[in-house]
């Protein structure tokens, strides 16, 4: 499925005094099975962008279009919206907020029973699910809201992954958990785009995560798309990304400095850690 | 989804009923409540009536949210019709029963959106504080409503991410049957008591570690004078209800 947005813009409270526009023409297209990256000040519009292409909200200016559906401001219904939700999997930003099952079991299984998949089927799913955020079946008759908070973020990624959507979308995903996790996190995703071939669109104003593992990158201010492209290109606006408030990831900014110090340009690599290891390796 | 919910949230716009004093509002609406309820006659109650549409009218506030309101309200009023009409108890009845019920809501609706949950604290701190003498708590009382009133919101705002979550999961309140509803709602309950509860003791603890103390003499910042507009609007009220003592005399 396709993401494409034609000059969409969004306002909260429409027709009172707090009206307030958070989406301002907006043009994009994201690709299919790629990673997607969406950063931005906090407040820049980037949870209610991705809200949008649920059809959680609509648009009151423009149109988007997601596959064969289109989410429009005039026409503010679609038939058969679960076939559209179906294929997309939103986790939200505050997993806590979004729970309401008693068992994980439940909480996981909500999605599957209302998207008509088969009741023999919806235990083995869940129990994969888990196994693949990296949870064991101890978990299943446990309250989610006596979880801690890492283990509640990965409980909502799973309560998503056992539908098994085509379109993935991550709000702020590493809030909350440790580096471990978010390790693990990390690899998830890429075993999501590599072998089960999704399309992800990460929402975070972590600039590492973004730069370590999205290909496209958009960055939003003011419910503006200011920069788009791939993530070499992006990242090389410096003075704008600054003008933004965004700094640049570790790595590039790291590079940046040894090459202002010495004048040597080192390799590209995404992520500080290859770094450390590369130069680990030159001084022995 | 849950965006038409207006009970209980503040409207920003200059008019000459938000910049009342909040006493007189206070005062007003007692008085208010206590004539809709006590008149049995229908001039009064229609004249009281007239009085909630006439603060309506001068609060400069969009027909379309009164309309909402009032619409919420067609089932009970259909209910009264289907009572009064088994029991037959005459028109005077039902109209009387009607109005008492829009007038109220519409009421209540004009003083929650102009006035600021701060405010309406205050004036019901200053109307009930001759009850301290009695030994009546009004700090407690006001304090938890103004509470109450704060979370309101807070409340409406996690009922829509509870609501939104499980859209994404093929359940939508608002565009389905009457079962999907009834799930859609019996799944709320108990979270949406939960998270709010964990909020409560959060707010409890905040306001403990800044030395919140309940009997500690208050000031405010803010100076509600009592303008002209003030006198006018409470003289129309006593002037309705000296009607009314009357007629119940008479």
């Amino acid at each position: 499925m396709e993401i494409k947005f034609n000059n969409v813009s969004f306002s909260y409270n429409v027709k009172s005094p707090l009206e307030k526009e958070v989406l301002k023409d907006i043009n994009i297209e994201i690709e299919n099975g790629k990673i997607t990256g969406l950063i931005g000040k906090s407040g820049s519009g980037k949870s209610t962008m991705v809200q949008l292409i649920n059809a959680l909200n609509f648009p009151t200016k423009g149109n988007l279009e997601v596959g064969t559906f289109i989410i429009d401001s005039k026409k503010r219904k679609i038939k058969k919206v679960n076939d559209l939700r179906v294929n997309i999997g939103l986790i939200f930003q505050f997993p806590e907020e979004q729970f309401f099952n008693m068992t994980v079991f439940d909480e996981i299984s909500f999605g599957m029973k209302y998207f008509k998949f088969k009741t023999a089927d919806i235990e083995k799913r869940v129990v994969n699910a888990l196994k693949m955020v990296g949870l064991n079946k101890d978990y299943l008759y446990r309250n989610p809201f006596t979880l801690s908070s890492g283990e509640k973020r990965k409980v909502a990624i799973a309560s998503i992954l056992a539908y098994n959507p085509s379109i993935i979308i991550l709000d702020e995903p590493t809030i909350g958990l440790d580096s471990i996790s978010k390790k693990k996190l990390v690899e998830l995703i890429r075993t999501l785009k590599n072998r089960y071939k999704k399309t992800i669109i990460l929402v975070s104003h972590d600039v590492d995560l973004i730069h370590q593992i999205s290909d496209k990158i958009i960055v939003i201010n003011d419910g503006k798309v200011v920069l788009d492209g791939n993530k070499y290109d992006v990242f090389k606006h410096e003075a704008e990304l600054k003008k933004y408030g965004i700094k640049l990831p570790k790595a590039i900014e790291f590079s940046n400095l040894v090459y202002k110090k010495t004048g040597k340009k080192i390799g590209y690599r995404d992520d500080i850690n290859d770094i450390l290891k590369d130069v680990y390796r030159n001084a022995r | 989804m849950l965006d038409n919910v207006v009970f209980g949230s503040y409207y920003p716009i200059d008019s000459k009923v938000h910049t009342m004093n909040p006493i007189s509002k206070i005062i007003c609406t007692l008085l208010f409540v206590f004539m809709i309820f006590l008149s049995n006659d229908i001039k009064i109650v229609s004249l009281v009536f007239i009085l909630s549409i006439l603060l309506c009218e001068m609060a400069h506030i969009p027909k379309r949210i009164y309309g909402k309101t009032i619409k919420s309200l067609k089932v009970i009023i259909l209910f009264v019709i289907l009572i009064y009409y088994f029991t037959g108890l005459g028109i005077d009845n039902i109209l009387m029963t009607i109005m008492r019920l829009i007038g109220i809501v519409l009421y209540t609706t004009v003083i929650t959106l102009t006035t600021p949950p701060t405010e309406i604290t205050y004036g019901l701190q200053k109307v009930f504080s001759p009850l301290n003498l009695i030994g009546l708590p009004v700090n407690k009382i006001s304090l938890s409503i103004s509470l109450a009133l704060r979370f309101i919101p807070t409340i409406i705002d996690q009922g829509n991410k509870i609501l939104k979550s499980q859209a994404s999961r093929g359940v939508d309140y608002s565009n389905s049957n009457i079962i999907g509803k009834f799930t859609a709602l019996k799944s709320m309950l108990i979270p949406m008591f939960i998270l709010t509860i964990r909020r409560a003791d959060t707010l409890a603890e905040s306001m403990q570690i800044r030395m919140y103390n309940i009997n500690a003499k208050r000031t405010n910042y803010r100076l509600n004078k009592w303008g002209i507009f003030d006198t006018f609007l409470f003289m129309l009220h006593f002037i309705v209800f000296g009607l009314m003592i009357t007629r119940m005399v008479i």
